[in-house]
């Protein structure tokens, strides 16, 4: 164990937060109330994991 | 217990059907009465209990490798001990040999956080001032400095933030959206998650263990509640033993998240 865990929290809130803030930002610039928010939300824990198999998973 | 509940609870004789409520412990649990006051500066009891801690853990290392022996014996043992855990345990697990350098620091973190955390069991003490977020906060901020300034210094400026930026092995499209994560975390997320992770954990504990407490003083009396108050009590024995347990496991989980952040500053990861 080297901290491997416990730094993945990290990726998947810097995830969400990034992509999960982009939609937010889209939401407000077009007008919907929470339509590009969870989309953004999504695609961010899907590229944060993306990252975290790529950081810590492939151990070679 | 903490001042303000306890004392409203105990002084006013605040028990099950002596029509008075539950006195239930808030956030008003973490705030106390200043000590004494220098000015605008106010001395309260989680800044006591760090300077404790403080001088617990320099005073024990003083006395046990003020004098070394070959053969260590008493408080000298104990402290190799310690030594030999986080260098062997924490520092050389993460960084290997290369981050021997490196463990007086991890030492002095995990040791200090450690007394800090069990503050909150020790009778009459009985608060982990880690539990307000300001001293997670600067340790994770003097963590934050070092591992940035070790980071530009072993690979440049540009190449720290290119290697924090752009793991190797992924097609080059794929950057695009990863890289903005990466600098969120490096920068961001990684700090703000560690203060957060120690702070909450031992504000969670402190928390659950005073809820108990009050609860098992305010059901007492000779009634059914005593059955209440007697459960009530015997969990927060369970739960302080429970407590002692996540007090060793914060202090090395932050320990060894900061091995694990100097670690990939000292070189890049392949």
């Amino acid at each position: 164990m080297d901290g491997a865990a416990w730094s993945s929290v990290g990726y998947l809130l810097s995830g969400m937060l990034f992509y999960g803030g982009i939609g937010w930002l889209i939401d407000r610039w077009t007008g919907h109330s929470a339509l590009f928010l969870p989309i953004g939300l999504v695609v961010g824990i899907a590229l944060s994991l993306v990252l975290v198999f790529v950081r810590h998973g492939r151990s070679s | 217990m903490t001042a303000d509940v306890q004392t409203l609870a105990s002084e006013s004789g605040c028990h099950l059907f002596s029509g008075c409520g539950f006195p239930s412990p808030g956030l008003n649990v973490f705030e106390f009465k200043p000590i004494f006051s220098i000015g605008a500066f106010d001395f309260t009891k989680p800044m006591l209990l760090a300077l404790i801690s403080m001088l617990l853990v320099i005073g024990f290392f003083w006395s046990a490798f003020a004098k070394p022996k070959m053969v260590p014996r008493g408080a000298q043992n104990v402290g190799e001990l310690g030594y030999l855990f986080v260098r062997d345990n924490i520092s050389r697990e993460t960084m290997g040999k290369k981050g021997d350098p490196y463990v007086p620091f991890l030492f002095s973190i995990f040791f200090f956080v450690w007394v800090m955390n069990v503050m909150a069991i020790i009778p009459f003490a009985q608060f982990p001032a880690t539990s307000r977020i300001a001293f997670p906060a600067s340790i994770v901020g003097v963590v934050y400095v070092t591992y940035l300034v070790l980071g530009i210094k072993n690979q440049g400026f540009v190449g720290y933030f290119k290697n924090m930026m752009f793991p190797p092995g992924l097609p080059k499209a794929i950057y695009f959206l990863l890289a903005p994560i990466e600098l969120l975390q490096g920068l961001i997320t990684r700090p703000f998650t560690m203060a957060v992770r120690l702070f909450a954990n031992m504000f969670a504990g402190h928390m659950l263990i005073v809820t108990f407490s009050v609860g098992a003083w305010y059901l007492l009396g000779f009634h059914i509640g005593a059955l209440f108050s007697a459960t009530s009590f015997l969990v927060v024995v369970i739960l302080t033993a429970f407590e002692l347990m996540i007090q060793a496991l914060q202090a090395y989980i932050i320990t060894l998240l900061a091995a694990s952040y100097i670690s990939s500053s000292l070189e890049a990861e392949h």
